[in-house]
């Protein structure tokens, strides 16, 4: 059998460089800045005009010359490359401005190279798999071509979009489209050919109430030879549809990337734009944001316990979390008057002060919560044909971590430590570090555990916060001006949603948003499930693909 | 041998539900009876996804948990558009999902009926004015009844599916 052009091939080989993040040997006690100072001199011979951001990270502009030699050194000392994304005119520098965001074991900053390119230039994802997604998105973005990627297909932009159309350059204003009828070239997927081999195609469409995306499985009987995904159906364009707003019209474009992810955008969205304004947000504010993305951790874990169960159609196991979830829904609407905790999170602060008396009883239902799901957790461990299904099956191998930036509960269910609550702390969990729930396995079984564990870490998590919150005011003592007025300026913030590590990206001049870049976990870890995948029966597909829970509307924006 | 006395007299397995939600059961059963007399019995729904938040997709599927369960109002959501008699449609018609859309509605039997879940569905919402959606899923579809909300709650959606009812009554 042939398998044609499997990027397979390059993840394994990169895998191999690359070190998982606990093997790496550099000492924390040198700065980061001069860390990246001396291996780009050591590489290049050239010292680097660093530029400190205003959030933790540093922006390092390179020569074509210096990025191609840096580019493997990078790889070769454990970087991983969590972000690549474009920007038009970066600060009157016509043409366009790469940056490839790196993170590096043992550092809470964030490391950004910048590249100046044309129309054209050369790729990296022979170097750094996970770049093949971003580079495509760039290509469909702004026109960019990568003249040596190995994968050169449109990515979100499907054919319903004419040729030569992109919507991130700075000509073409927001507004519809004369979109292709009929278009005649169907997506070519990659072919995998040989004796006894048969496609078969899944969606858009589900058969579940759930979102669109589509998978081709390449299958021999019913394990599964290979398998390709094609997302990004659900492109809204929330990237250009922020740009020329106010910052803070942005907040509800932010909380509508991912519903189950309202929160979490709306605090990272939030938090990029404070740092730029230098708006320092009060103790309260931090203590209510960081109880609020607790539980939206909690609830959305809780619909991946009961999906897990469900695929294996064992509902009288599936009811108490279902039950859970829906008290954490009205816990939400009870704490913020939206189930989804919509229209809370603001510039500088919270919108709405929870009273004391709501903390208290959230308090109070947590610890008959806990309890009653430590047992419900103990009835499936005691389970044998559930954990007979769970175990074993789709295994996440642990070198696919770093050269596809995959984090969050899937990564640490597979051996990684990576959190960016305590990797990259913010706003309280730097007084308030979360513990960390780790399995090594990579199977369902321990996607569920990690889940589960997780689910009374942010309880426990919750109960401490609210019984140490300080009294105070709810959002920064500055004038309505300055928060309307945002200075110009650019700051990169994460934060660690339920499904991983979010990015955003923010630039502001003129006092409006000139460039967002959203890049959520999802997006990294979609990647994730053409692995995971290979040699288990399509049966147990819905199983593991429900076990890693991934976010269509988050990666497809 | 075991007697069977204990399992006459034994105390009942089933759990009491300490939430009971009045408004909810009275919607319910009103529904039940429109769904009996119209549909005969079962209204079978299809849900479609042409480009939400997710946050309706989870606000609707909550509709089949045990705080609601609407199963037992005779409404049940179905795998195939071919075996259903509604729509439900989330979201503002992304550019890359139109064909999707058409393709499922058109693989429905007739008569059908086209619900719009929240805001985006209803008339776009904040995409409205994005090169990549449509807008409302009316640019394509002839709507019956439009659920709006940011997203709507799971009794809000079960107000509309009556309104749909008692409309394909008519």
């Amino acid at each position: 059998m042939n398998l044609s052009k499997n990027t397979n091939d390059s993840l394994i080989s990169a895998g191999t460089r690359l070190r998982d993040n606990r093997q790496i040997t550099v000492s924390p006690t040198v700065q980061a800045t001069q860390y990246a100072t001396d291996l780009i001199f050591d590489v290049s011979g050239e010292e680097p005009q660093i530029t400190r951001g205003k959030n933790h990270e540093f922006y390092i502009p390179l020569g074509e010359n210096e990025f191609l030699k840096i580019v493997p050194a990078l790889s070769e000392k454990g970087f991983v490359l969590i972000s690549l994304f474009c920007v038009q005119d970066f600060e009157d520098n016509p043409g366009f401005s790469l940056f490839y965001m790196f993170r590096l074991s043992g550092y809470t900053d964030v490391f950004a190279f910048m590249r100046h390119v044309e129309m054209e230039t050369t790729s990296i994802a022979k170097v750094f798999p996970s770049a093949c997604w971003y580079e495509r998105e760039i290509s469909d973005g702004f026109g960019i071509e990568f003249t040596d990627a190995f994968d050169k297909r449109r990515l979100f932009l499907h054919e319903a979009y004419p040729e030569g159309f992109h919507p991130l350059l700075k000509s073409f204003k927001n507004g519809k489209i004369q979109a292709v009828k009929n278009p005649k070239e169907a997506y070519p997927f990659k072919q995998v050919e040989g004796k006894g081999v048969y496609q078969i195609p899944v969606g858009p469409v589900h058969a579940g109430i759930i979102e669109p995306g589509h998978f081709r499985f390449s299958v021999i009987g019913e394990p599964i030879l290979n398998l390709e995904i094609r997302l990004f159906y659900k492109h809204r364009g929330i990237e250009k549809l922020a740009e020329g707003k106010r910052p803070s019209a942005c907040i509800p474009i932010a909380e509508a990337i991912s519903g189950d992810e309202t929160v979490a955008n709306a605090v990272s969205f939030c938090m990029a734009v404070e740092k730029i304004a230098g708006i320092e947000i009060p103790t309260r504010a931090s203590y209510l944001r960081a109880i609020l993305l607790e539980l939206e951790r909690i609830y959305s874990h809780m619909g991946d316990l009961s999906g897990m169960i469900t695929d294996i159609g064992f509902p009288r196991m599936t009811t108490p979390f279902l039950i859970h979830r829906e008290k954490f829904f009205r816990q939400n609407e009870l704490l913020t008057g939206s189930r989804f905790m919509r229209s809370v999170i603001d510039l500088g602060g919270i919108k709405k002060d929870i009273p004391a008396e709501v903390l208290s009883k959230l308090a109070i239902y947590l610890k008959t919560f806990v309890p009653q799901f430590e047992s419900e957790i103990k009835d499936v461990n005691a389970s044998s044909s559930l954990i007979d299904r769970f175990s074993t099956t789709g295994i996440l191998k642990k070198k696919f971590i770093v050269p596809l930036n995959l984090t969050g509960p899937i990564a640490r269910a597979a051996g990684a430590s990576y959190d960016v609550r305590l990797d990259h702390p913010y706003g309280i969990y730097k007084d308030k570090p979360p513990e960390r729930a780790i399995k090594t396995t990579g199977d369902v079984l321990s996607r569920f555990k990690v889940k589960a564990a997780e689910i009374l870490n942010s309880a426990t998590l919750i109960q401490e916060l609210i019984a140490s919150i300080p009294e105070g005011a709810i959002v920064a003592e500055v004038t309505e001006f300055a928060l309307s007025n945002i200075p110009h300026g650019y700051a990169l913030s994460m934060v660690e949603a339920a499904r991983g590590q979010n990015l955003h990206w923010v630039y502001v001049r003129n006092g409006l948003i000139e460039r967002y870049k959203v890049r959520t976990a999802s997006f990294c870890n979609w990647q994730a499930i053409e692995h995971a995948v290979l040699g288990n029966v399509v049966p147990d597909f819905p199983l593991i693909n429900k076990s890693l829970n991934l976010s269509y509307a988050g990666t497809d924006l | 041998m075991v007697n069977p006395f204990t399992y006459i007299f034994r105390s009942k397995m089933t759990e009491e539900f300490e939430f009971s939600d009045a408004e909810l059961e009275a919607l319910g059963s009103e529904l039940k009876t429109e769904v009996n007399k119209v549909f005969g019995h079962s209204l079978a729904i299809r849900e479609l996804d042409s480009g939400s938040d997710n946050s309706t997709e989870i606000e609707i599927s909550n509709l089949t948990t045990p705080h609601y369960d609407i199963e037992r109002f005779g409404i049940s959501f179905v795998a195939s558009p071919r075996h259903a008699d509604v729509l439900l449609v989330t979201g503002a018609v992304t550019l890359n999902m139109v064909e999707a859309v058409l393709k499922t509605y058109e693989a429905m039997p007739s008569p059908k009926f086209v619900v719009a879940v929240g805001d985006d569905a209803c008339n776009g919402g904040i995409y409205k004015d994005s090169y990549a959606v449509l807008g409302g899923v009316d640019k394509i579809l002839p709507v019956d009844v439009k659920i709006p909300g940011n997203p709507p709650s799971p009794k809000e959606i079960l107000r509309g599916i009556f309104a749909l009812v008692k409309k394909a009554s008519q």
